[in-house]
């Protein structure tokens, strides 16, 4: 396998695995945020913000969570066939199919990318353009211009009403990181058909 | 193309896929956004997205990794042992009674944790290897243990319900509360089976020597006290949710918080229980919040399509089927697809297509909730894929072979159909406590 490919492999696995082990200690974010819910509730006035915030949290535990489990194994598969072949066999298919969750992904990108740009106040159907815009205008012009490409921010109407674009953005990145992962797997079930081992 | 035809195209589509072997939440997901992408262009792409802004403002999943992490906890760092010390004390005497032991231990760990992966791995590496130990027929063992474990998706909290609850829109509580009588009386189904099988074959469960029940009363007073634990943790999450003083949410979250305080105190939270729960409890959660995200994409596409109403009137009108006729046979393609699906594929994937299907009909949501809970035991039980039978597989000692596993689920299987009939006959068995507490 070239250089370049392992080198990609060692990067993008090495990545997830340190977000993903970064995230897992997420349950116990939401744990104290719940806590401290129940406990201004009881005690004292109900917080406004403890609610959406647990929910944030949970999207970005299993989010950015999800390339990390996919290292471990942990998403099911039906096995009805899968489980009878040989580990040769399985990269084979695999290598195939895995096509089927890279589209998926790509789908999800595209979606997160238009609604993020929403969020961010760009209501037309060229999110991509407007991304460009955006950087353009911070890199030539500063924050200040940056500000006039921005338009209306979307925030969440309950209230609290936070921004959404942190968590819009934070499951983007959770989908890219998700891709980047799939083609790492395929790439070792390249390597596995090759006979080299991963 | 009429959207009948479309509908199931996209149904077999789908099976097909899943039989590549391919992630199953990858396998969903691409069939529901390639069908969005084909029925409605540009516009269907951000179907896929939309899914996952709708999971993350669905508030009752959060109980989801709170009680993954529980049960990990609870499996992980073993402060269940005491609880099976306790029952093989006290049930050891009677015939049977280490069988019958293990059944109640698993409705006790079953009202601690929301899945059946806990009181499966209690069952297996404390209970198993002891009921072995004292001659007890290995097949009824694994099969007594099996089923009791579950009873965790149906006594609450159970987190099956709140999966069901999410898809059909349901209230958790009511939900919750409706399980809880099956539950006993399908825990208490699968006593009398033990007993009346020990009466008429005594040696498959001996009652223990006179010497091992040489135990001084005030011993058995003091294990009594490992009872506390599960009455513990259970009146920590449901009293202030009963009480509305906190939310379902926030309980689960006390409920965690609880059990982790009593493996610290009790000094079982070691570096690698730690380690090993919180990994799991991530792994775990992922698994189901993707397959989730996939799932509701998919849904939502085939409620785009009015799918539903399709298939009701090609039941209804061109078959001529009456409603309980439906529902029989809801049911019965249920069990077979658990037969050879993947369990947790299997919820998300036939809930969406069958709830609605029992709204259209006219049943109680909150009553198909509990006979769906039952089916998805069973299936979780029946081979060739089990996801019970695998974890048996894995966690029991190696002279229980699969064969014997396979073979122990007969009569608990026959047991659950009788316990499905009878919740199916009589509404009361489930509907009584929720109607009985919310004032209906």
């Amino acid at each position: 396998m070239p250089v370049i490919l392992k080198l990609y492999i060692r990067l993008v696995d090495g990545f997830n695995r340190r977000v993903g082990r970064f995230v897992m200690y997420g349950i116990f974010v939401m744990m104290a945020i719940l806590l401290w819910s129940s406990f201004s509730k009881t005690f004292m006035t109900p917080s406004m913000w403890t609610l959406e915030m647990a929910q944030f949290a949970m999207v970005t535990y299993y989010i950015l969570g999800g390339p990390y489990s996919v290292q471990m194994g942990s998403n099911v598969r039906m096995d009805l066939f899968y489980g009878e072949w040989t580990l040769r066999q399985r990269a084979m298919v695999d290598a195939m199919t895995v096509f089927f969750l890279i589209f998926y992904l790509a789908i999800l990108i595209h979606g997160a990318v238009g609604s993020s740009a929403y969020a961010l106040g760009h209501f037309g159907v060229e999110p991509y353009s407007f991304y460009r815009d955006l950087v353009w205008a911070f890199l030539t012009g500063g924050k200040e211009a940056a500000n006039e490409v921005l338009g209306y921010i979307e925030r969440s109407p309950t209230a609290w009403r936070p921004v959404l674009w942190p968590i819009k953005l934070i499951m983007l990145l959770g989908f890219i990181l998700m891709l980047l992962q799939a083609v790492s797997e395929l790439l070792k079930d390249i390597a596995r058909i090759r006979g080299v081992d991963y | 193309m009429s959207y009948e035809m479309i509908a199931i195209l996209m149904f077999s589509t789908m099976m097909l896929m899943l039989m590549t072997g391919q992630r199953v939440f990858g396998a969903i997901g691409f069939v529901g956004v390639l069908a969005a992408v084909f029925l409605w262009g540009t516009g269907g792409s951000d179907i896929g997205f939309s899914a996952a802004m709708k999971l993350m403002k669905w508030y009752p999943l959060l109980t989801l990794p709170m009680f993954i992490f529980m049960g990990y906890v609870l499996s992980e760092s073993k402060i269940a042992d005491d609880l099976y010390k306790m029952f093989h004390v006290w049930m050891g005497p009677v015939r049977g009674g280490l069988a019958i032991g293990t059944i109640l231990l698993m409705v006790l760990i079953s009202a601690m944790n929301g899945l059946s992966v806990a009181g499966m791995a209690i069952g297996a590496t404390i209970a198993l290897p002891e009921l072995l130990k004292r001659g007890y027929d290995k097949r009824m063992v694994t099969g007594v243990i099996q089923a009791g474990s579950s009873l965790g998706i149906l006594v609450p909290p159970s987190v099956v319900l709140v999966l069901y609850a999410m898809i059909a829109r349901q209230p958790v509580g009511q939900l919750w509360l409706a399980g809880v009588f099956p539950g006993l009386m399908m825990a208490a189904m699968f006593i009398l089976y033990v007993v009346i099988r020990c009466r008429i074959q005594p040696e498959l469960g001996p009652a223990l020597p006179e010497a091992d029940r040489d135990i001084s009363r005030e011993e058995k007073m003091k294990l009594l006290r490992a009872g506390l634990l599960p009455i513990v943790i259970f009146a920590t999450m449901m009293v202030p949710f009963v009480n509305g003083w906190t939310s379902l949410v926030e309980s689960s979250a006390i409920g965690a918080i609880t059990a982790f305080v009593a493996a610290v105190v009790k000094g079982r939270m070691t570096r690698e229980v730690f380690e090993n729960s919180v990994r799991s409890t991530l792994g775990i959660s992922c698994m189901f919040m993707w397959i989730i995200l996939a799932a509701l994409g998919f849904g939502a596409v085939f409620d785009g399509l009015g799918a539903v109403k399709a298939i009701d009137d090609l039941f209804t009108e061109q078959l001529g089927l009456d409603p309980w006729m439906i529902l029989i046979l809801m049911q019965l393609s249920f069990i077979l697809m658990g037969t050879f699906l993947d369990d947790t594929a299997m919820l998300v994937i036939v809930a969406p297509l069958y709830v609605p299907l029992v709204k259209v009909l006219g049943f109680d949501l909150i009553w198909y909730g509990v006979l769906y809970t039952i089916t998805t035991q069973i299936a979780y039980m029946t081979p060739p894929f089990g996801y019970n039978l695998f974890l048996m597989r894995a966690m029991a000692p190696s002279e229980v072979t699969l064969k014997d596993i396979y073979r122990s689920i007969v009569p608990f299987v026959a047991v659950m159909i009788l316990a499905l009939t009878l919740v199916m006959i009589f509404p009361q068995i489930a509907l009584w406590l929720p109607n009985y507490v919310y004032g209906k």
